[in-house]
């Protein structure tokens, strides 16, 4: 589903992000990508969608380079694929429904498309009794399900996950994991960037560890260290 | 395909309200600059009309009595084609009864007491003279002498009569133009701002919109036609004010004496409903450039 060959991102004159990274992720796996703060985890999701290009290497996504897409092309491949973050991204003044349904409404979706999938997507998430609040009015874990509904709601190939438990306490990221692993059984592959122990150990699933921009770890089945 | 055309009408209205203050100025500064063109246009229509019978480096005219016989008339011509190097015969012309009477309705357009006078048969005509010397005193010479040529009427002579006028209408067509070019890229670039600010204050709403795969098209048009609908709102103001400059002017040169000079500075509604036509045109194209500019430089938020 998505792979990496040779990937080195530079920032600046010789700052590397990322160097020689390589790495296939299939089609439905749940991937962890760990390491400290600046290791090059963001980048490498930020390749992933082509908010970033990268310097030397190739990345493939679903059978295409999608470093040799034009522009033009590029909305249509972001919308094979749902983000989430730490900060949610979720816009305030907008309600649960609204801020879900804008994701479909932007890319051109029907009204009758919209009036379906928004709810059933809701209740997947947990928050179907919620669907008129603002973000303000949500828990933090509330927004982060609004988020993660945001980015399921087309139903993506694959799901990029850039510290969706950063700003939660440890109860409230195993119920967002747990609805993460709910969203991999369905078929999505799920790529998390994280630095949370507790999640990746609880999870045992692949890990690929970064340092300095560099791969030094990757393993099926592993924990954090 | 209609869901999308609803979507950036709305957001357009909503972007239209938050920015209420900047929106305000954007429309006025392309209100006044519009009606400074709009006013460009008018002046120089209605000097038009004052000049009409100088056109084409014209610098003498002689007038024919309207009872002239066909003999005086040919011998005018001959005297004048006499004079080759000094007159440019090629250019020579004879406006007859009726084509001078054509004249004559633009001359006094804003004297209708001086034009009922005048009738299709009672009208002198003319033979308009191009000079090819550069020496006003050879030309004056020559005015005299055609003077005393029978069924001559008068010799009228540019430097007399609109030499004057011609250059004001010159200087003034600069000017105006000038400023109203310099208001103009005033105009863009406020609207430009405008676009940017309303881009910005809704940066997060972009860069969810991009992630989610909207095309920049898609997040592009609500800006454009905010920008576009501000131009073409300071081309409806920009009419609205050159109407009432234009009446006001109307109604002030009819209470002038008739016979005088001003009274040709008048306006057909016409023409001016056309350059009212042109300002909401030029106003569109300005908002549509600024906002575009705007709208492609600001997109990556």
């Amino acid at each position: 589903m998505i792979r990496l060959e040779n990937v080195t991102k530079i920032y600046g004159k010789d700052t590397a992000a990322v160097r020689e990274a390589s790495f296939d992720i299939p089609k439905n796996q749940f991937v962890f990508l760990v390491g400290p703060s600046g290791s090059g985890k963001s980048t490498l999701l930020r390749l992933m969608n082509r908010q970033e290009q990268p310097e030397f290497g190739d990345v493939w996504v679903a059978g295409r380079n999608i470093n040799e897409l034009p522009a033009s092309r590029v909305p249509y491949l972001r919308r094979t694929m749902g983000n989430v973050f730490q900060d949610y991204k979720l816009l305030l003044n907008k309600t649960v429904f609204e801020n879900v349904a804008f994701a479909l409404e932007v890319i051109g979706k029907p009204r009758h498309v919209i009036e379906r999938q928004v709810p059933t997507v809701l209740e997947l998430v947990g928050l179907a009794g919620k669907r008129e609040r603002f973000p303000e009015q949500l828990s933090g874990g509330e927004q982060q399900r609004v988020s993660i509904a945001r980015a399921f709601v087309n139903r993506p190939l694959i799901l990029l996950a850039d510290e969706p438990t950063g700003n939660l306490d440890p109860t409230t990221s195993e119920g967002i994991m747990s609805l993460l692993d709910e969203i991999n059984e369905t078929g999505t592959t799920v790529v998390m960037a994280t630095h949370d122990h507790r999640v990746v150990n609880a999870m045992r699933r692949r890990v690929i560890q970064l340092d300095n921009g560099v791969i030094v770890r990757d393993q099926e089945r592993g924990v954090y260290e | 395909m209609f869901s999308r055309i609803g979507y950036a009408l709305r957001e357009t209205w909503a972007s239209f309200r938050r920015n209420l203050t900047l929106t305000a100025a954007a429309i006025l500064t392309s209100a006044v600059s519009l009606l400074l063109v709009g006013t460009t246009f008018l002046i120089q229509r209605a000097f038009e009309n004052l000049l009409v019978q100088w056109r084409g480096d014209v610098e003498m005219i002689v007038f024919v009595r309207s009872d002239a016989s066909a003999e005086q008339i040919t011998l005018i011509d001959s005297v004048l084609r006499a004079s080759p190097t000094i007159i440019d015969v090629s250019k020579l012309t004879y406006l007859n009864k009726a084509e001078s009477y054509e004249e004559a309705k633009r001359i006094f357009v804003g004297d209708p007491v001086t034009l009922s006078l005048l009738t299709p048969e009672s009208i002198p005509t003319q033979f308009k003279v191009v000079p090819l010397s550069d020496d006003p005193m050879l030309v004056r010479s020559l005015s005299d002498q055609y003077r005393t040529l029978p069924g001559v009427e008068a010799v009228a002579l540019a430097e007399d009569e609109f030499q004057v006028i011609s250059t004001l209408s010159n200087f003034i067509r600069v000017v105006t133009l000038v400023m109203s070019l310099v208001l103009l890229v005033v105009a863009v670039g406020l609207i430009w701002n405008t676009i940017r600010t309303a881009m910005f204050a809704r940066r997060r709403e972009i860069e969810v919109m991009k992630l989610v795969g909207a095309t920049n098209w898609f997040i592009r048009v609500p800006f454009m036609l905010e920008g576009l609908l501000q131009g073409l709102l300071g081309g409806v103001v920009s009419c609205g004010g050159l109407w009432a400059l234009n009446s006001a002017w109307s109604s002030g040169v009819a209470g002038f004496k008739p016979g005088t000079g001003i009274s040709s500075l008048i306006v057909p509604n016409s023409y001016l409903t056309s350059v009212m036509l042109i300002l909401l045109g030029i106003g569109a194209v300005v908002g549509a450039v600024g906002s575009a500019i705007a709208a492609t430089r600001f997109l990556d938020v």
